[in-house]
């Protein structure tokens, strides 16, 4: 019997349901793979991916300034002028820079984000965490998405921009207009930008306060790049809403994504309730490898590029699959075995090199806080009901709702 | 006179985001691998060398005091 042939349809629903036997043959059969139907080279050995991440040389991660291709999953003909407006908006984001600009714009924000500074926020989403699991307990059941996942990285980022607490509700609002970044729905432009224009009309008169009169918060440093000459107030703006961009969907991923293969791997879950304290750190970092928040992240490249005997061409569309690095069974033994006891572990969830996650260390916070909560406070916890389902997205490994009950 | 420092980069934790070798460039250096060596622990003031360790975003620069040994970072 021939092999058959893998598909290049990567939004078909049991790849979305379940990538990560897709990506294994992937990683098998032609690990650096050109797909036809988007037109991108599909990367996922691990060696290949942290290889790549750390050559930024090669990949652009000026993406939206210079891919021309469209949007996909498609979206409305109509919406092809909003689409103008996000490509534009994404494309000052700092991450979307090369060296040297992103150097100094990362630069200024570096430094907010220490591993030391962000421990920091421990006792913040400690507390955090505390009220959402209390609004919650007396029911008996929720939704780790609605009732914890979303909630908690608004919270924290609000209090970062050092927003107001009668203005939260409406941040809140925008961030999940913003979600629609991750969607695959045809008609999600119209939302997704609501959310980012919503985001430049709130925090504009917030810019001007803290460039007068700046404080310790993420706007007041922001503000210091525009004087500074590093930022335009575009920019700004726009890097003030990527802080929702970039930290909100993945959170939620993390949260939910993880708290899912506790449930599905009840002696993980045993091992946890055990000591709580004791494992939440690897606990996050096996939720990460095991099933990562993000997918794959695309790139252009920048020159011609040899890889395992095929030749990138300058421009071309390049996705390195996370996901699929993260189970590699040359990186890591029995790779799809849910293990918190992993040490170590080199998974690739925040990515590698110049444009690793800013938001690392607050993830990670974010990530044990939960995790040992729900240990500790509900360890009968269980799915209610059983059916779950994914958002059709190539970049995000995002459910669409957790619900969960204890007794 | 300065004192002498002890500077070491962890490659298990190494992600190579190079933050190290723009703050001090004549202490730290990427290798061939895009991991990070401390190749001269005295090419920059100790203020500078802990700030570099300082603003590792994953905590893989140490820094002693060569003659007592004592941790200074982290």
């Amino acid at each position: 019997m021939g092999m058959v042939t893998l598909s290049d349809d990567m939004f078909v629903a049991d790849v979305i349901a379940d990538p990560y036997p897709y990506y294994g043959r992937l990683r098998e059969e032609d690990p650096v793979h050109w797909n036809e139907l988007y037109e991108l080279w599909v990367v996922t050995r691990h060696d290949d991916v942290v290889w790549m991440t750390r050559h930024h040389e090669l990949f652009s991660n000026a993406v939206f300034r210079n891919d021309p291709r469209p949007a996909y999953p498609a979206i409305d003909e109509s919406d092809l002028g909003l689409y103008e407006y996000v490509r534009n908006y994404q494309a000052d984001q700092f991450i979307q820079h090369d060296r040297p600009e992103h150097l100094e714009m990362r630069k200024v924000v570096h430094s907010y984000f220490t591993p030391r500074a962000m421990e920091a926020w421990r006792p913040f989403v400690q507390k955090a965490v505390q009220e959402l699991l209390d609004a919650a307990e007396h029911k008996g059941h929720m939704d780790v998405m609605k009732d914890v996942a979303t909630p908690l990285p608004v919270l924290v980022i609000a209090q970062m921009m050092g927003v107001p607490a009668a203005d939260r509700p409406h941040v809140r609002k925008l961030a999940e207009k913003l979600l629609n970044i991750g969607r695959g729905e045809h008609d999600r432009m119209k939302p997704l930008t609501e959310g980012m224009q919503g985001m430049i009309d709130y925090v504009s008169p917030l810019v001007d306060e803290r460039l007068t009169n700046p404080g310790d918060d993420f706007i007041s440093v922001l503000a210091a790049g525009e004087r500074n000459g590093v930022f335009t107030r575009h920019q700004v703006l726009v890097n003030t809403s990527l802080l929702l961009l970039a930290g909100h969907e993945t959170t939620i991923n993390l949260l939910c994504n993880g708290t899912l293969a506790f449930i599905r791997h009840p002696e993980q879950w045993a091992l946890l309730k055990g000591d709580p304290e004791g494992w939440a750190q690897r606990a996050t970092e096996e939720c990460l490898r095991y099933d990562a928040p993000v997918k794959s992240l695309q790139r252009l490249a920048t020159q011609d590029v040899d890889m395992r005997g095929k030749v990138l061409r300058k421009d071309d569309r390049v996705r390195w699959f996370i996901s699929s690095a993260n189970r590699d069974p040359e990186a890591f033994a029995q790779p799809d075995r849910f293990d918190i006891t992993r040490d170590p572990n080199p998974h690739v969830a925040f990515g590698s090199g110049v444009h690793h996650c800013l938001g690392a260390t607050l993830a990670r916070v974010e990530g044990q806080e939960v995790f040992k909560a729900l240990a500790e406070r509900f360890p009968s916890l269980h799915l209610e009901p059983e059916v779950l389902e994914y958002q059709p997205s190539i970049t995000f490994r995002s459910l669409k709702s957790l619900p969960v009950a204890w007794s | 006179m300065a004192r002498p420092l002890r500077v070491w980069v962890d490659h298990r934790r190494c992600v190579g985001n190079s933050m190290c070798e723009a703050l001090a460039p004549a202490v730290f250096r990427l290798n061939a691998s895009r991991q990070s060596e401390a190749i001269n622990p005295a090419g920059d003031t100790e203020e500078k060398v802990l700030e570099a360790a300082e603003n590792c975003p994953v905590s893989a620069i140490f820094v002693e005091d060569a003659q007592t040994g004592v941790r200074l970072f982290p």
